[in-house]
């Protein structure tokens, strides 16, 4: 026992102070967490550097413009108090093509005008035949106005029909040359997007919404809501309902997510659940893969410089074994507890609201260093016996890379995890031992609700596993040590292990 | 008094130790001799219980060797490598307590024997900052900071200097005097002959000469001397029983070989008839027992297969 201790004590205290153990320990978990949470910012907030402009064609004739700007200033803010979005009317009353047909339209129009005139005088016209009784061919000039007034009418009523198709002309042409206008400016870049209010909006209520990159999911939701408002507003407004009333029931309905825990209820983010989750599990697999790299360069080294011969005079294979377990395990104990440390800091003086992110209590902290330990214990075996197998860094080196990956797995997996954490792949994976760590990891984070029965379980098949696996390596270890410069075979390792 | 009784160690289908048996008696060194391969590492890694035997026993003081204490053994692998990044003096320390040192005696030990090998500046440096020798002086400070009861030391000599081969070869002798067991494996045949009280040679897992230096000397001497004269020898040839083997104009080697004779009457016969200024008798030295052996060996082993 004093001699593991003693080799305990020597691995630990030759790496604590190491480049590598504090860049892995201070450096290293920042550079993640960033890598991780960078792109995430970027995409959210690139986009309220600067003012947008919404281009908008009406084709109603309403104050929905004013409407809109007042509506968006009262939402959307930049930071320098301006507002963010500006609604710019795109009209087409000075392309050509709008007026010709608007010419079109108004001649039609005047005739309209002069052939209702012209009846109109020919009604007058005729009540005064009618009346008079000193008229002479009376008859005659009754007759003959009555044919005039038929057939202005009838002028008069192609004239209607010809002025409502020039109507209707000049608005799709407005239509048409507006839209031409927009696309342009939209594709120059002046507009972000447009929006075509049809005819009737008030009853309609189609309303199309336009832009370059229909990924912006953010400005296209924003508008929707606020045109929501409006056109609701619009419709009570209609309805004589008065303006108290309206903004009482239009008051909008926030809906905050809640999740059960055991502490009760807490607030649901799922920024802070996605990346929470990630960041802890990437920390648990630095954790382990920190410690573990140490043990397994420890061993190969011993075995390349042949100081494990010195080693093996003074202390069995086993407690050499042992002492690099343990020392290097408290060194990763070490790294836990100071991320711990400074997990707390961030939360006894609430810096990023630390304080409101549920997860971050003490009986996960208690679970982290349970599943560290657990995981590293079993790591820490497959690595002894590699470093033991191997004789050169290079060939150990590709077996470390498999194990990076197969530990990496569930960081791929926090998506699916999160989506659905109660998935049958994600139980069958949860109570692989390799994985075992990271995914209690995962729902401990996750649920925080009390999983005594699933703690129980996948602790007692890691423990199992440890001591399975510690026991080949032992084996492993022993024999492999000593044999340099030979490469093992598949065939020869499983001799190696049922061997004494 | 370490006892080695029946040592037999196999590699797969190559035979390391074939029935090894030696003993060393306290105050005693015991050279271990033998061509690359001959299996000298492989016993002394059983000795120091880092290999098990196949077959054979151990016994130091009549206890077998794994009820021993570990600490009762130094050793000094022949691949020497140390922890490049550690300091020299943690190094030490670290060996010393791993054998039951305190931490405070480890320390006064470890900064001894730096004094005494001239590396007392260096106790705080990193290993990787001495030189090759000095490293390997470090490593003998690890086989011996303990002061173990069996210095086991495996080509102590390799890639030595003359002045600490020297300095290295006074430390041995120290610890001779001081009643303790020391083993060594070397090539370097003057160093034996120098230390070793007692010498084995193997070749091939095999023990092919045993037994103390002197009696090894008269096993193998060829009754061979160096003569010189005053004048022309010429009178020699004209003895009988004598076989002249080098012969120059004052000066001759020759062999007895008669067997009626006696070896002094015809050492008379000599003396009377030549005026001599010089005479020695030839003992073969290690070196050629080593090559004659080993070759013989070798070829022997050739016609069996």
């Amino acid at each position: 026992m004093r001699n593991i201790f003693y080799i305990a004590r020597w691995e630990f205290s030759s790496r604590f102070k190491t480049r590598s153990f504090l860049f892995s320990t201070f450096i290293l978990p920042i550079v993640f967490s960033l890598l991780i949470t960078a792109p995430v910012y970027l995409i959210t907030y690139e986009d309220t550097v600067s003012t947008k402009l919404i281009g908008l064609i009406n084709n109603d004739d309403n104050d929905l413009l004013e409407k809109l700007q007042n509506h968006l200033n009262q939402n959307y803010k930049l930071d320098s108090g301006s507002p963010e979005y500006i609604i710019l009317p795109i009209s087409a009353e000075s392309a050509p093509a709008y007026i010709s047909a608007y010419n079109d339209y108004i001649s039609t129009s005047h005739q309209l005008d002069s052939l209702e005139n012209a009846y109109n005088d020919l009604k007058q016209l005729r009540e005064k035949y009618y009346r008079s009784r000193t008229i002479q061919n009376k008859q005659y000039l009754l007759q003959k106005s009555y044919d005039e007034l038929i057939l202005t009418r009838e002028h008069r009523e192609l004239a209607e029909v010809d002025l409502q198709y020039y109507k209707n002309h000049l608005d799709s042409v407005y239509n048409r040359e507006a839209r031409l206008a927009a696309d342009s400016m939209l594709v120059q870049k002046i507009l972000n997007a447009y929006l075509v209010i049809p005819k009737m909006v008030y009853r309609a209520g189609n309303i199309e919404y336009h832009s370059l990159n229909p990924g912006e999911l953010l400005d296209a939701e924003r508008m929707q809501k606020i045109i929501n408002e409006v056109i609701i507003q619009s419709r009570l407004q209609e309805a004589s309902v008065n303006t108290i009333q309206i903004s009482q029931w239009l008051k909008p309905v926030k809906l905050a997510r809640y999740q059960l825990r055991t502490k009760g209820s807490t607030r649901w983010d799922f920024y802070i659940e996605f990346y929470g989750a990630v960041i802890g599990v990437v920390l648990l697999f630095m954790a382990i893969f920190t410690s573990g790299g140490f043990l397994f360069s420890s061993v190969m080294q011993e075995k390349t410089n042949r100081v494990i011969e010195i080693l093996l005079s003074y202390a069995s294979s086993r407690q050499i074994m042992a002492g690099k377990i343990f020392g290097l395990g408290f060194l990763g104990l070490m790294q836990v507890l100071i991320w711990l440390g400074i997990t707390t800091i961030f939360v006894f003086f609430n810096l990023f609201q630390a304080g409101e992110i549920s997860y971050l209590n003490a009986e996960n902290g208690l679970y982290f260093l349970h599943y560290f330990s657990l995981g590293y214990l079993l790591y820490a075996a497959i690595f002894v016996a590699i470093g033991a197998i191997f004789s050169s860094e290079q060939e150990a080196q590709q077996v470390n890379i498999i194990l990076r990956a197969i530990a990496v797995l569930p960081v791929l997996l926090v998506f699916l995890f999160l989506k659905e954490p109660d998935s049958g792949i994600i139980t069958v994976l949860s109570y692989i031992p390799l994985l075992t760590p990271y995914f209690m990891i995962l729902k401990t984070a996750q649920y925080g609700i009390p999983l005594s029965t699933e703690v129980y379980l996948t602790s007692l098949i890691l423990i199992v596993s440890i001591i399975g696996m510690v026991f080949i390596a032992a084996r492993i270890f022993r024999i492999g040590i000593l044999m340099y410069g030979k490469k093992f075979t598949l065939r020869e390792v499983m001799q190696l292990m049922r061997s004494s | 008094m370490l006892e080695i009784q029946h040592l037999s160690k196999s590699f797969n289908s190559t035979q390391a130790l074939d029935d090894v048996s030696f003993t060393i008696h306290p105050g005693e060194v015991f050279a271990l001799l033998g061509p690359n391969g001959a299996g000298k590492t492989t016993a002394m890694r059983i000795i120091m219980q880092i290999l098990k035997p196949d077959e054979g026993e151990i016994l130091y003081k009549s206890e077998p060797r794994a009820k021993l204490k570990r600490n009762i053994f130094g050793y000094l692998p022949e691949e020497r490598g140390l922890y490049q990044r550690s300091k020299v003096l943690d190094l030490l320390v670290y060996v010393g307590v791993l054998n039951r040192l305190s931490h405070h005696r480890a320390e006064i030990e470890a900064i001894r024997y730096l004094d005494k090998l001239g590396l007392v500046d260096y106790t705080q440096k990193r290993v990787s900052e001495l030189s090759k020798g000095m490293q390997q002086k470090i490593q003998f400070i690890l086989a011996m900071i303990h002061d173990p009861e069996i210095l086991i030391l495996d080509e102590p000599f390799a890639s030595l200097d003359p002045v600490n081969q020297m300095i290295l070869r006074d430390i041995i002798n120290d610890n001779k005097k001081e009643g303790k067991i020391i083993i060594l494996s070397t090539h370097q045949m003057s160093e034996v002959e120098f230390m070793a009280d007692h010498l084995m040679l193997l070749n091939q897992g095999k023990s092919i000469l045993e037994g103390s230096l002197d009696e090894i000397k008269s096993r193998f001497k060829e009754n061979a001397y160096y003569l010189e004269a005053e004048k022309n020898i010429g009178a020699i040839k004209e003895i009988r029983d004598i076989k002249i083997i080098e012969e120059h104009n004052n000066s001759c080697k020759f062999a007895i070989d008669g067997k009626e004779t006696s070896k002094e009457k015809i050492l008379q016969t000599v003396f009377q008839k030549i005026s001599i200024k010089k005479f020695i008798e030839q003992e073969p030295s290690l070196n050629e027992i080593f090559i004659k052996l080993v070759q013989s060996g070798a070829s022997e082993s050739r016609e069996n297969t």
